[in-house]
């Protein structure tokens, strides 16, 4: 057979089970500590230690060959003891509601990050107005829900049909210019969002849109705590199931396309457009293709903020929305979707534990930025090469 | 007579007050190679482009198997099965060697964007399939890109990335392949590689056409069954090139007016 396993892996010195395991609990708990942290000392010491790691990794790229390697040669294990992490999660944060507020933000700013990726990270296209198609998501689930008493799960289509709709809208103009002038045309739409939300009478103008209802589910309704074998969790745990829901959503979504024809033509675009448009492939379509699913993507997540938060204003969907996300996406690494994930949980927990900093916010945004593009072009977590048939 | 594979008919471009291709007449017929040779900056490369759909010619038309492409876009093209290299190579360098012969399978695939989502295991399946042949091409052109496949198509040599832009352009399972200076670059031991590349693909691929442009005057004199000369966008001659050699018009666009006199 033409696709014999060509990457033995050697036997390491520990089960790959093992290695796999460590560094999930590692990472959650590493995650624990920044959320429960307090002090600025402390969140700076967790801050160094990641930041050991990722130097250990730079100088020794062995080490991370061997984690990866565990990661591929262990995927049952990483997918179970992952799923058992998050579902956990809530328990071990217990009555921290900001905390859990603050994973319930990072699970929705993922999925964002994701739907950017698609565009940024898979086909270089920059789109500064990610913020704008969760805008429209989340406004369109909440006039709907407002207005005509919709329930939460029959908005979530129709956010995402009209938010798809904007995307296509935004995506053709686009295509009549590229790289920079591609990026003004994204920040105009952006912008035009922005103002059409704050001056429109039936958007509620600047005041927003107030009391959207709590969404249920076979009668358990948002707002109440969840009960289940002796364990009583906030009412938030609801939305940070729900959010997570999300996001195992938006992952999937990533994996399938990525290792699909579809995946392979973005990074052809990304790579050289005018030879990918010599292999057959339709360019304008496939950039059109990417602004639908990142809009699709962003209005769920914008619902379901909505939802959340019960209260939605223009200052919810700026443009610095969109630059943090795509920092985010820059950050983890462009086209990882891991990696993606771990940008998106940095840029919104270190903004909000690093308070003394919040007077330069676009600044901390500014110096990451350059520093990873200095230090690790590719972002903390790069695209790794794509595996087929019998070893993936 | 057949049909040729590729005519061309009065096709003419011009850019500004430029007249880079003019009025150009050709017929290349099915199971043939041309070679076209030409001063650089005579207009052989735009040609190529005009064929491809890079650029809409401003005049002319194009045929494919008597059907009219002229003026459809470049991806319409190369789904009609006409595959072309560049003559800066343009590999997908980031990407592995593998995955670049396999975008080259782009439109004859079918996975649509609800396909993928929906029915992952058809998508998967395809794409494995995909890479399969593609490892199948790769193993036939040189057995070093067959053992590389999983690197990066950026750190490989000169010499295999032509042979990899030959492998991309393979998998389109082309009735027509336009290579750009496809010998640049290469020493005389690759570029007789690179002849018999070409001769054995003919022989496994009846009815494969190739148009080459080329400078090695050892490879357009041994390779092509004729030769057409090009310059200032216009074709100043076609036939073997042992006898366009010696038309005074070829010396002259060569080695210019003066010298052909003192020859």
């Amino acid at each position: 057979m033409a696709m014999t396993a060509t990457h033995t892996h050697a036997p390491a010195a520990f089960p790959s089970a093992l290695i796999v395991i460590a560094a999930e609990v590692l990472g959650a708990a590493l995650l624990w500590g920044l959320l429960e942290a307090n002090s600025t000392p402390v969140v700076l010491a967790l801050l160094g230690v990641m930041g050991a790691g990722f130097a250990l990794m730079q100088i020794r790229p062995q080490i991370e060959d061997i984690i990866v390697g565990a990661f591929r040669a262990a995927r049952g294990v990483a997918l179970w003891v992952g799923i058992l992490i998050v579902l956990t999660y809530p328990i071990l944060l217990g009555a921290n509601t900001y905390a859990m507020h603050l994973v319930i933000v990072a699970l929705l700013y993922s999925v964002l990050a994701l739907a950017l990726n698609f565009q940024l990270g898979s086909a270089n296209i920059p789109n500064f107005a990610t913020g704008a198609t969760y805008g429209i998501g989340a406004y369109t689930s909440a006039l709907l829900a407002i207005h005509f008493g919709l329930s939460m799960w029959a908005t979530l289509p129709a956010a995402a049909l009209v938010a798809t709709a904007f995307g296509f809208l935004l995506g053709i103009p686009s295509m009549r210019t590229r790289d920079s002038y591609l990026a003004l045309v994204t920040i105009a739409f952006g912008i035009v969002i922005h103002q059409m939300l704050n001056n429109l009478s039936w958007t509620g103008g600047p005041n927003g849109l107030v009391g959207i209802p709590a969404p249920s589910l076979f009668g358990h309704s948002f707002m109440q705590p969840i009960q289940f074998a002796g364990i009583r969790l906030p009412p938030q745990a609801n939305f940070y199931y729900l959010a997570l829901a999300l996001l195992g959503l938006a992952i999937l979504s990533a994996k399938r396309l990525h290792e699909s024809r579809i995946g392979l033509a973005w990074n052809a675009i990304r790579a050289d457009e005018l030879a990918a448009r010599s292999q057959g492939i339709n360019v304008a379509w496939y950039k059109i293709l990417a602004f639908a699913v990142d809009a699709f993507l962003a209005a769920f997540a914008g619902t379901i903020y909505a939802f959340y938060v019960s209260y939605i204003s223009p200052d919810n969907f700026t443009f610095l929305v969109s630059v943090t996300i795509m920092t985010m996406v820059i950050v983890g690494g462009m086209d990882n979707t891991f990696g993606v994930i771990v940008g998106a949980f940095l840029l919104t927990l270190l903004p909000e534990k690093l308070r003394i900093f919040s007077d330069y916010r676009l600044l901390f945004v500014s110096v990451v930025v350059i520093l990873f593009l200095i230090l690790r072009p590719k972002g903390l977590f790069p695209q790794r090469q794509r595996h087929y048939g019998a070893h993936k | 007579m057949t049909q040729p594979l590729l005519s061309l008919r009065g096709l003419g471009i011009r850019f500004g007050g430029l007249v880079a291709v003019d009025d150009v007449d050709f017929d290349l017929p099915p199971s043939h190679i041309t070679c076209i040779i030409g001063p650089n900056g005579a207009g052989k490369s735009t040609l190529f482009n005009l064929i491809t759909g890079i650029y809409k010619p401003g005049s002319g038309r194009v045929l494919l198997d008597g059907q009219d492409i002229t003026g459809l876009p470049p991806h319409q093209i190369a789904a009609k099965g006409v595959a072309r290299t560049f003559q800066s190579s343009r590999l997908f360098e980031d990407l592995s060697i593998l995955d670049n012969v396999m975008i080259g399978m782009h439109s004859r695939t079918k996975t649509s964007v609800l396909s993928a989502l929906l029915t992952p295991r058809r998508a998967r399946r395809e794409l494995d399939a995909c890479a399969e042949e593609a490892s199948a091409i790769l193993r036939s052109l040189s057995e070093e890109l067959y053992m590389r496949r999983y690197e990066p198509a950026g750190i490989l040599p000169q010499a295999d990335r032509r042979r990899l832009e030959i492998a991309r352009a393979l998998a389109l399972h082309p009735r027509l392949i336009l290579l750009d200076e496809p010998s640049s670059g290469m020493d005389d031991r690759d570029t007789a590689d690179l002849m018999n590349d070409i001769r054995r693909v003919m022989r496994e691929n009846p009815g494969l056409s190739f148009l080459i442009i080329e400078h090695d005057m050892r490879l357009v004199a041994e390779l092509p069954d004729d030769v057409i000369v090009i310059d200032y966008g216009k074709k100043i001659a076609q036939g073997q090139f042992a006898d366009v050699r010696l038309l005074p018009r070829v010396q002259q666009a060569y080695l210019g007016q003066k010298a052909v006199e003192h020859a």
